[in-house]
This record gives structure tokens, C-alpha cells and sequence, in this order.
């Protein structure tokens, strides 16, 4: 499933027709109102996380219901104030958000704000190591099925691209780990680091948080190369869920670019063959990435929830598929609300981006 | 044509190449072997799947927090490796001075790893914040019956108690409630985070902790300034690597990536590791009890059920002990990592018998039917009973259903019994329990501290946690006498009479007791003493 999102062509070689420039007017309007969107969205999500976390049960239960006296349990419900309605909870906890306070959170008393800067970055890392390899595999996979239509190697790059997208993250990580980390030893089985390299780590300064930029922040090479040793299942894992549609997208529109009047008309003006693939086809084709890699981030924070949990990433998806188990409602409610701003504001550059490419998409 | 062709071909092939190069430049993980389980020069990592809730003593009251208090705190009473029984740790001595009043003389020269000194005032200040903060997940019911506590001068401490010769508040000062923490860090009213606990350093354990990643990677380094009763650790120092899931955690004590895993293997995990030659599984016996309790009300023959006939119920009960085959699940289910349970105070505990083992099944421990069945005719039933049989598939593990069907399995295959098998999610079941909703279920128990009485007072006294409608006032008596008796040997000859008395009315029926498992490298030393009757895991036993 893949949608052809096109650029205009690049007319450094003068191929494209004369036309007037369209105003640019409805701009500045079309990126306020999808600015203004992001709030409802937030709001909705916020809104459907708090009910939906509470139809469960309180956690005070599902902590101790096992070992205390059904009275001191309910006064300990009491106490927390689960027993008031859901109406005066959920204006509590919004206005609670208004102010910045994401509270602490009930399994493990941190505050959440804490949390989640300590377990972004591990998800961002995670996230940009997984984009990387959707690109590697995605971009030249999708030139040699592009190149190589409907011939061998394309039937299977399609065959591999939609495999995928189709298989279940947590199915590949499990694969990848069998294979590579417990059959062949090739690659560690979980984690982000050895405990020396993340002693190491953790040593330093004001880490970032980022393995791999802390390891070179501060020339530990040997660091380094674990920390990428422990990155590259997760990434594959991640990566190769995008990477299928990164390849069906760039095979897509590379076959539809080459077959464009004015690549025909830069061939009959004696414009390489070369310079039409690279400068003329492949640019525009690859264009449109850029607005599916925004779209991807929400597939991939998605992902990353399995993935983190396949391979004890400790990152945000692992932490909240740990305070879901523990019913945390205060560390859930907080994650989802990060990861929903994360994806509402990528979306909204993802808008900008293509509003400015291809001014059709402002009306 | 052709040339064009070769360069768009060359580019694909790097493109191709580099999708690869992360694989490529990062090369083996080294994770075949190598052991990396300490920064070297005795440095052991052991690892867990436990979690941490908090550094803070008034705010934890779970195993996960209190394995890493353990290790860092000093406590006025502890219990040394092998042992449960409770023992002065940095106290030089303990004892009840009136039958109200518990005296502590603390040790001289006590000091915190920033250079605090350590003192009476710390001490009473560490008890009463708990008291005072009463935090949901905190400790605080356990000093139920703490009235008041006094630094009397800067080494004695008093507490004075509510009720008279608490033979169990010497082993309560050894649980989640003992930490001594360091005034001038911690703050009276409030629970401190974790990084601002490591910050301070108010640490008088047997180690320090110098660097902490909450629930992901813990450093401890041995303390030179204690001086209790847990001595020079084994080892240098201490990593603690947390898991969440016990297959890395299995896998990365194969491949020698820690060198000890403790809770929580698998039984299968387990099984599968005693075949492995290069790691070595150690086993102990642990406080876990896993138990079916009987509605007195609701089961068949309950008192407000229609045919309500208290000697029919009895029979029901001893029918069941006599026909469970604790052996065959211990084994089949859990493949060894629990034992068979024949008392509601688990083997290994000062006190603790086997009761049920001679009053039902075979004498032996197996069960037997023609006993069963002569139960059920002394009793008058004829036909099969049928009953409703509640377990719990998210909180007690997830071999609880295997557990649970091996169970319907051998009542139905008695003749005697019929059983409808149902399963309820935690939140649902542990409210429903209470309200009467379940005439036959599954509970489990872990330890608050390690003393028989844990395993009694809960229980079998009227206005115990089971709200299961039983009471028997000569079963009351014993186990408060059992509390309160100072002489050892006589309290546990109570402890004994408690069991016998308990497993004749059958509340509840003991199924299984956990047991401990460590798997470690086999060049690990030291594990199996960690593996005693207290079920705290000592890492300055272990080393390499």
C-alpha cells in the first residue's frame, strides 16, 4: 500500500514548460490551522487514554489487592482519591497537564517528566538507527527494482518489500535475535550496552542519553563499538518495517519519473542517460520520502513499543509496556502524551514540508 | 549507454553495501562467552528481573527495592547468611528491657559513606518517617504495633511497643521498615527520588552505590565503613543488571554476560539450564506459598449454602488434601522450581512442621484415594460434589493454568469431585475473593518477614486478610501465644501445635512453596549461602 505523493520536477536543465507562479498567499493560513489541529488531536488522545486506562480498574487493587484487608485496601483507594468520579479525576489531571505536571508515577515514584527525558533519548536513538536502515535498504532496493522492472530481482525486492511491511515487528526481532544472537553469537542477545560500556557511559558528564553520541562525546571507541553492536538488531528489526514501503515508494516513482515527457524530452535534447537518472529522475522520485519518513515516525514510535520489549531497549515503548502491565495510569498517561505531541508536531512539519513542495496540498 | 548503466549499477551497489554497513562496522558482540559480568578485579553482576519502586525505605514494600536496601542500608537487626534467625547487624545489642519496651545499643563509631556519624537520632528518625509518611507502598503496617520510639543517648534506642513481648518486632526491624537513613539527607515527611538518595550518599550497608540507572543498571561498591553483622563483602563490588524479560536473562547468564541470575527464571528456563554445562543452577527452599482457600460460607456444604452442613464441608476439604498430588505439579508444572507444600508455614523456618503430609493422602506425601473416599462416606456425602474452582492467570504466573488444570484433572479423576474451573482477571478477582464470589480459589503469599508467624497471624485469626468466614478461637489462642512467648524452643513447639490445629480444619489447603533459584557461571562462588531461610539475596556472599 503505497501512496504516490510526487514533487515537481527538478528544471535545472530547462525541460519543464513556462507557467505563471501561483500565489502563495494561502500559506501563512494553512499552516496556522494545521498548527491549531494539533491541539484537538492531543486532547482526543489524552482524553481516550485516561478513560480507557481507568475501565481496568484502580492500580492500589491490582498492587495490593492480594495481600491486604479489604478494608485498609479501600482506604488506600480512598486516600489516592480512586474512588472519586471520573468526571472531577480527568478536569483534575487536565488541569494538572495545563500546568506542566505530569505528576509521579505510581509503580516505581518518579517524576514523569524525568522519565520520559531519560527514556526519549534511548527511543530517539532507537528511532533514528531504524530510520537509517529503512533508507539504506529502502532507497537502493527501490533503484534496482525501479532499474530492473518486472525482471527477477524486482519480483523479489517486491516479494521482500511487501514481507516487510506485513511481518509483525516483534516476529522479525524474534527471528533476527534467534539467528544472529543466540544460534550464530554474532551479535548480543538484549540491551543497549555491556554493563562496562554502560558503566562507562553513564560515568560521563550530562550524557545525552544517546549511546553512541555520549561514546563519541567522549572518545570511547571501545564503548562505541559495542553500543552499535547492540543497535543493529533493534534497528533492523524497526528499519525493515519502513524499509518496505520506503522501497515500493522509490520503485514507484522512479518508474513513473523515467517515463515523464520531459525525461523524454531531455533524452531527445541529448541530456545523458545518467544525468537524467540522477538529476532528473531519481531526485523528484526520492522527494516524497521525505513526506512518508514524517509519516513513518507514528509507525515507528508504534514499533518501537514491540521492539524495545523484544530486545530490552529500555526506551520509551519498553517503559510503557511495563506501566500498562503495572496499570501506572500517571506514567501511561504521561508517555502517550509525549509520544502524541512527538507525532502530531512531526506531522505538522510533515504538512509545511509538503504544503511548500507541491503547492496544490494548501487548497 | 553501457557506461551510464555501470555507474547507475556502481551506485545501487554502494547504496546496497551501506545498508549493511552498520552490521558491518560493528563486528562479533563479543557475546559468545566473554565474560563482562564485572569491571574486573572481583567485580560481580548479578542479574534480575525484579524492579525497583524506590531507594526510600517509608516508600517500597517490594522484594525488588528491598534486595537493593539490602545491600546499601544498615539495619539495627538482620540475619546472618544461612540463617533467618533475626540477629543485631549494626546494633551491639537488642533485647526487650520490659515486656513493652525494646532496647537497641547501636555499635560505636558508626558512620554514613558522605561521613555522617550514625546515631540514635538517625535511627528514630528512620522509623518515625515511615510511620509518619504511611505511604501507599510503603512499609508502614508492619510497625502496627510500634507506640513510640526514643533516642535515649546517641548509641541506645527504645521503642516502646503497644503490645507486650512482640517476639516477631526483632525480625520486623530486619524487613522494608529497618533501613537506617541519614537525617541530614533525607527529608521527614516526603519521599525522596532516587537520584537525590545516590546523590547523598547516606549509605552504611555493606556496599555504596556509585552508579544508578533505575531499574536498568545498578554499581555498588563494598563500604569499608561498615561494621555489622554481614562482614567484608566477597567481592569488590557489585553490578545489579535488570531485565524484563527472564529469556535475556537466561541467555545472558549462558553466554557469561552476567555471572549470577537470580528471580525470576522460568521452570522451564530452569529445566533447560541444568543441561547447560557452563552455567551451574542453584536451588533452595523459598518463602513463597501457593494455597487453595475454602469460603466457609460459599463452599459446598458452607455454612449459607441450602444443604449447609459443617461436617459435610470438613470432609470435602479432607477429601481434597487427601487426593491432590503436590508432587506431580511441583514437578510436571514447575519442573522442581517449587516443592510440595505439607504446612501453611513453609519448610526451612524455625518452627515449621509438615503436617499434612502424615494427616492426609498417603502418609507419605502422595495422595490416596480410598482415604478420600472414606471421608466423604464418615461424612455421609454420596455422588460427586461439585465445585467451583477460581484461579488467576495475570498475577500468580503464567503456569497458573497448567497448575490449576493438573488440579481439576486429579479431583475429577477421583469419581468424588466435579469441578467447574473458571479464571478471573486481578483487579476483578481480588475484590471478588472478599466479597464472597469464589467458594474455592487459588491465593499466594510471599513473606513480609521471614518468621512463622507471617504465615499465621494473616491468616487464621478472626479479621484475617482471606475474609474466608473462618474461626476457631483454640486455633486464635495458639497463634497468639506463639507471638508472645519469649522462650525460643517453647515458641516453636507453638508454631508446631499452630500448624497441626490449622491443617485439622484444613482453611487453607497448602499446595506449593516456592523455591529460590540462582543459576550462575560455574567459576561463581558463594551463591547457595545467599539461597537461606531469610530469602534476602546477599550479593557480598557471591564471588568469582
Amino acid at each position: 500500500m503505497t501512496t504516490l505523493i510526487e514533487a515537481p520536477p527538478s528544471d535545472a536543465d530547462g525541460l519543464l514548460p513556462t507557467k505563471k507562479k501561483k500565489s502563495g498567499g494561502g500559506l501563512g493560513q494553512y499552516i496556522l490551522i494545521r498548527f491549531l489541529l494539533i491541539f484537538p488531536t492531543i486532547f482526543i488522545l489524552v482524553t481516550m487514554v485516561f478513560f480507557l486506562m481507568r475501565i481496568t480498574g484502580d492500580p492500589i487493587t491490582a498492587a495490593m489487592g492480594g495481600r491486604l484487608p479489604p478494608e485498609q485496601l479501600q482506604q488506600r483507594i480512598h486516600d489516592a482519591g480512586y474512588d472519586r468520579p471520573l468526571p472531577v479525576q480527568y478536569f483534575e489531571y487536565l488541569a494538572q497537564l495545563v500546568t506542566g505536571n505530569f505528576g509521579t508515577t505510581l509503580s516505581d515514584n518518579r517524576q514523569v517528566t524525568e522519565m520520559l527525558a531519560t527514556y526519549g533519548s534511548a527511543t530517539l536513538e532507537l528511532t533514528i538507527n531504524a530510520l537509517i536502515v529503512a533508507l539504506l535498504v529502502g532507497i537502493p532496493f527501490g533503484m534496482i527494482a525501479a532499474h530492473r522492472r518486472d525482471h527477477l530481482p524486482d519480483a523479489v525486492l517486491r516479494v521482500f518489500a511487501i514481507l516487510c511491511y506485513a511481518t509483525p515487528v516483534f516476529f522479525a526481532g524474534l527471528l533476527l535475535k534467534l539467528t544472529f544472537a543466540v544460534w550464530l553469537g554474532w551479535l548480543p542477545v538484549a540491551g543497549r550496552a555491556k554493563t562496562s560500556s554502560e558503566l562507562a557511559l553513564t560515568g560521563l558528564q550530562a550524557p545525552t542519553g544517546i549511546y553512541w553520541l555520549d561514546a563519541l562525546r567522549s572518545g570511547n571507541m571501545a564503548a562505541l563499538g559495542d553500543v552499535m553492536a547492540h543497535a543493529v538488531l533493534p534497528a533492523v528489526a524497526l528499519g525493515l518495517l519502513t524499509a518496505g514501503i520506503f522501497l515500493r515508494l522509490v520503485r514507484t516513482n522512479l518508474i513513473g519519473t523515467l517515463g515523464r515527457d520531459y525525461i523524454e524530452a531531455g533524452r531527445s535534447r541529448g541530456v545523458s542517460e545518467f544525468r537524467l537518472v540522477t538529476k532528473h529522475a531519481y531526485k523528484p522520485a526520492l522527494i516524497p520520502i521525505i513526506t512518508v519518513m514524517g509519516l513513518q515516525i507514528a509507525v515507528m514510535l508504534g514499533g518501537a513499543v514491540l521492539t524495545e520489549k523484544t530486545f530490552e531497549w529500555k526506551g520509551l515503548g519498553f517503559q510503557l509496556a511495563n506501566y500498562l502491565t503495572a496499570r501506572d495510569f500517571v506514567a501511561v498517561q504521561g508517555i502517550v502524551v509525549l509520544l502524541a505531541v512527538i507525532v502530531a508536531i512531526t506531522n505538522f512539519i510533515v504538512d509545511i514540508v509538503a504544503a511548500l513542495i507541491d503547492p496544490r496540498v494548501r487548497y | 549507454m553501457a557506461k551510464n548503466q555501470r555507474a547507475l549499477r556502481s551506485a545501487i551497489a554502494l547504496a546496497g553495501v551501506s545498508a549493511f554497513a552498520l552490521t558491518a562496522c560493528t563486528g562479533p558482540s563479543g557475546g559468545g562467552g566473554t565474560s563482562t559480568g564485572g569491571a574486573g578485579g572481583g567485580t560481580i553482576t548479578y542479574g534480575t528481573t525484579d524492579k525497583v519502586v524506590t531507594l526510600d525505605p517509608a516508600g517500597s514494600y517490594d522484594a525488588g527495592s528491598f534486595m537493593v536496601m539490602n545491600q546499601i542500608y544498615p539495619f539495627l537487626m538482620n540475619s546472618k547468611p544461612g540463617s533467618a534467625e533475626a540477629s543485631p547487624d549494626i546494633a551491639e545489642s537488642a533485647s526487650f528491657t520490659s515486656p513493652t519496651e525494646y532496647t537497641v545499643k547501636l555499635k560505636p563509631g558508626l558512620k554514613f559513606a558522605n561521613g555522617h556519624a550514625l546515631t540514635s537520632s538517625d535511627v528514630k528518625f528512620s522509623i518515625d518517617r515511615v510511620v509518619k509518611i504511611a505511604d501507599p507502598n510503603g512499609p508502614a503496617s508492619l510497625l502496627a504495633n510500634l507506640k513510640s520510639v526514643a533516642a535515649k543517648d546517641d548509641s541506645t534506642v527504645v521503642f516502646t511497643l503497644k503490645a507486650a513481648n512482640d517476639q516477631v518486632f526483632p525480625s520486623v526491624l530486619g524487613t522494608n521498615t529497618g533501613p537506617i537513613v541519614d537525617e541530614e539527607v533525607f527529608p521527614a515527611n516526603k519521599i525522596m527520588s532516587d537520584d537525590e538518595i545516590v546523590k547523598g550518599k547516606p549509605f552504611g550497608g555493606q556496599y555504596t552505590i556509585e552508579s544508578y540507572k533505575k531499574n536498568e543498571l545498578v554499581s555498588l561498591k563494598a563500604n569499608p565503613d561498615y561494621n555489622g553483622l554481614l562482614g567484608k563483602p566477597a567481592n569488590d563490588g557489585a553490578n545489579i543488571k535488570y531485565y524484563a524479560d527472564s529469556n535475556n536473562l537466561k541467555l545472558d547468564v549462558q553466554q557469561g554476560n552476567i555471572d549470577v541470575a537470580g528471580r525470576s527464571l522460568t521452570a522451564t528456563d530452569a529445566a533447560d539450564l541444568e543441561k547447560d554445562s557452563k552455567v551451574k543452577v542453584h536451588k533452595g527452599p523459598g518463602g513463597e506459598l501457593r494455597y487453595i482457600v475454602f469460603n466457609f460460607d460459599t463452599m459446598p456444604f458452607g455454612a449459607k449454602t441450602a444443604n449447609a452442613d459443617a461436617k459435610k464441608a470438613l470432609a470435602v476439604r479432607q477429601a481434597m488434601a487427601d487426593i491432590v498430588d503436590r508432587d506431580a505439579i511441583a514437578t510436571q508444572v514447575y519442573k522442581g522450581t517449587y516443592l510440595p507444600a505439607f504446612s501453611v508455614v513453609p519448610d526451612g523456618l524455625p518452627g515449621a512442621a509438615q503436617p499434612l503430609k502424615e494427616m492426609y493422602g498417603d502418609g507419605n506425601g502422595k495422595p490416596d484415594l480410598d482415604k478420600a473416599k472414606k471421608a466423604f462416606a464418615d461424612a455421609g456425602i454420596t455422588g460427586t460434589v461439585n465445585i467451583k474452582l477460581q484461579y488467576n492467570p495475570d498475577h500468580y504466573g503464567k503456569s497458573s493454568g497448567d497448575e490449576y488444570a493438573m488440579i481439576k484433572e486429579q479431583l475429577e479423576k477421583s469419581g468424588l469431585f466435579k469441578v467447574d474451573l473458571q479464571s478471573t482477571e486481578w483487579v476483578t478477582y481480588s475484590k471478588a475473593r472478599t466479597a464472597d464470589a469464589y467458594p474455592v480459589y487459588q491465593l499466594g503469599w510471599f513473606p513480609d518477614y521471614s518468621d512463622a508467624d507471617n504465615y499465621l497471624t494473616p491468616f487464621f485469626i478472626p479479621g484475617n486478610f482471606l475474609k474466608n468466614h473462618y474461626e476457631n478461637p483454640a486455633v486464635t489462642d495458639i497463634i497468639k501465644k506463639q507471638l508472645v512467648t519469649a522462650d525460643k524452643t517453647e515458641r516453636e513447639k507453638s508454631v508446631g501445635d499452630a500448624q497441626t490445629a490449622v491443617a485439622k480444619d484444613l482453611s487453607t489447603l497448602p499446595l506449593l512453596q516456592g523455591a529460590q533459584l540462582m543459576v550462575a557461571g560455574a567459576d561463581v562462588k558463594g551463591v547457595e549461602q545467599t539461597l537461606d531461610p531469610s530469602f534476602k539475596t546477599r550479593l557480598g556472599v557471591i564471588s568469582k
